[in-house]
């Protein structure tokens, strides 16, 4: 391309990229706003930041309790699927036995079962087990959901590993254990922090296993409670606009550090599938 | 990634102090590793054992016992097996029908769902000023909550939110975007493209990362036009990619709308914006009718297969072709 049909292209998208962030500075702008000013020019910029809506939605409808549900669930359900989906990817990729392969694409074929297929046995089972409307309950539910995301990824990451290196361990007197975690863990850490990064944006940012698998009122996750929100404040939108804005901040902060393991872990599947 | 020369640094140490074998320390360590291995036959399953446990309790399982569900009754008719008679009632009922009837927009609208992005991607790759900016910001709204972002566009499609205000500012009469039944499926739809155009961006520069840049500039020196190098260089070199991005599209166009329906529209207006995911949550968690929403979710299962097997065929061929 010309460079002046680059600068002539790069105006449409200079305005789409307006588009694509307008909507979320004009949530925070509004989750600023007093109720009064809203109500007078709900496009003009707010007069001071009013922190009142914040602490309103953190402190009255229970976003508080949800944020820290939420906060416990997601690192649990992350640790448990880094853990467990570590040590099969390396039982996958570095370990010739019996069956491997047939497990291997058992995984993949559990990757492309959605959990609309099966939410509603699957809400069956937890009721049977007793673990519905339980911590316990949602985790596992969140682990079974992205373990074979979580498996093929690190299978696809430890089969890069030089097999000498397992060897040369093995041969140091290491366990199988030991070669685990004395060697891939460690390796491990580059695609177990873009995995884990992925996870948790799936956990964080799910409402339908939470809503089935947590029906009671203080259990709630918190993008769960932010659907709450909408009906308790129809009338106040700026304390809704800052719920909204509790709940997409901690995104915010892990896109701005992490953006680019996020975009590895993305694309990770499309250039090894 | 662990770089190559990585093993020739490790190797030689380590299998040479294995093989001096005049430290009996050393050897005595070689041997319990043997003695070890013979022990550790069962390593590999004990390390794979918990992740093939749920996999197979809680998704594998469940797909059957889903199925078999679906062939049962509900109510008082609860665990006796009634045939076809969940599918036909499903068939009948004119919410499924405009469940199935959305699904077949999706697929038509597919193509632009993947043709945007794609574009962006080459216009990135073709480094337009600004482009790293671009990149960032196309990229964020796809790791937002479809629950976050279908409550900032209930606020910017209200009647009397911005969006309508700036077509009164151009002229242009208010849209009711959630309201009314023929547009609000549009809406729901475009706020799902808006909410992931950044996903497959990524995956599409990804893929232009693996292009041969020569090809290009081959192609320019040749005189060719832009429409000319996307159709007959960019295209071809990337028809895995664009099979990948098409196939996740479909899929998160799919599964992934739940929580944007649930937030803006609840299926409504008149129950026009319902997709298959919509009605089995209705029917199991509102309605109490586990084994229709079972036979619903089999039908999806069935519609996920087929549209995938088909999508992958046909741009295969495609991809042949050119």
């Amino acid at each position: 391309m010309r460079r002046l049909a680059k600068w002539v292209v790069a105006v449409p998208m200079a305005i789409l990229a307006l588009a694509t962030i307008y909507p979320i500075i004009f949530t925070a702008n509004v989750a600023m706003k007093t109720r009064r000013e809203y109500v007078l020019d709900r496009f003009s910029l707010t007069e001071s930041l009013h922190w009142d809506n914040v602490a309103a939605a953190w402190n009255s409808v229970g976003m508080a309790r949800y944020f820290a549900n939420s906060l416990f669930v997601v690192a649990a359900s992350v640790f448990l699927l880094l853990l467990l989906g570590s040590m099969a990817g390396f039982a996958l990729s570095r370990l010739p036995f019996r069956g491997s392969k047939a497990l291997f694409i058992g995984c993949l074929a559990a990757l492309f079962i959605p959990f609309q297929v099966i939410m509603v046995p699957l809400s069956r089972v937890m009721a049977d087990t007793g673990l519905i409307d339980t911590y316990p309950g949602l985790i596992l539910a969140y682990v079974a959901q992205f373990l074979p995301f979580t498996v093929f990824l690190m299978t696809s990451y430890y089969r890069s590993v030089p097999k000498e290196i397992v060897d040369a361990a093995r041969i140091d007197g290491n366990t199988v254990y030991g070669v685990y975690r004395r060697i891939m863990v460690p390796i491990g850490r580059p695609a177990l922090l873009s995995v884990g990064i992925l996870d948790a944006l799936f956990c964080w940012n799910d409402v339908l296993i939470a809503l089935l698998m947590m029906p009671s009122a203080d259990h709630r996750t918190l993008m769960v409670g932010v659907t709450s929100l909408r009906g308790q404040y129809t009338d106040n939108v700026p304390t809704f606009a800052a719920g909204v804005l509790i709940a997409a901040v901690p995104v915010l902060l892990v896109y701005l550090f992490l953006q680019r393991q996020i975009a590895d872990g993305v694309t990770a599947g499309s250039t090894k599938g | 990634m662990p770089t190559r020369n990585t093993s020739p640094m490790v190797r030689p140490g380590a299998s040479g102090r294995a093989v001096e074998g005049g430290d009996k320390r050393e050897r005595a360590r070689h041997g319990a590793a043997r003695r070890r291995g013979r022990s550790e036959r069962f390593a590999p399953y004990v390390l794979i054992a918990p992740a093939v446990l749920i996999i197979v309790a809680l998704r594998l399982y469940p797909l059957v016992l889903g199925v078999n569900f679906s062939f049962t009754g509900d109510g008082e008719a609860n665990g006796t097996a009634v045939g076809f008679a969940n599918y036909l009632e499903l068939l009948d009922d004119p919410l499924f029908q405009t469940a199935l009837a959305n699904v077949g927009l999706l697929v038509l609208l597919l193509p632009v769902a993947v043709a945007i992005p794609g574009l962006l991607a080459t216009f990135i790759y073709l480094k337009v000023p600004g482009h790293r900016f671009f990149r960032s910001v196309y990229f964020f709204p796809a790791v937002l909550s479809p629950v976050i972002v279908g409550a900032i566009f209930n606020l910017m499609l209200a009647f009397d939110g911005p969006l309508n205000e700036f077509l009164g500012a151009v002229g242009l009469g208010p849209v009711d975007w959630l309201g009314d039944p023929g547009v609000a499926k549009f809406a729901v739809v475009g706020v799902q493209i808006w909410a992931t155009f950044g996903m497959a961006l990524v995956v599409f520069l990804a893929g232009f990362a693996t292009l041969d840049s020569s090809l290009l500039d081959a192609a320019r020196v040749d005189g060719a036009s832009l429409r000319q190098s996307i159709w007959h260089v960019i295209i071809p070199s990337l028809s895995q990619t664009i099979q990948f991005v098409f196939v996740t599209t479909m899929i998160g166009m799919l599964t992934s709308m739940f929580g944007l329906l649930y937030v803006m529209t609840s299926g409504g207006p008149e129950g026009s914006t319902y997709l298959p995911e919509y009605y089995i949550w209705i029917q199991q968690g509102q309605m109490n009718r586990p084994a229709l929403a079972s036979a619903a979710s089999t039908v999806l299962f069935l519609i996920m297969l087929v549209v995938g097997l088909l999508q992958i065929s046909v741009l295969r061929r495609a991809g042949r072709e050119d």
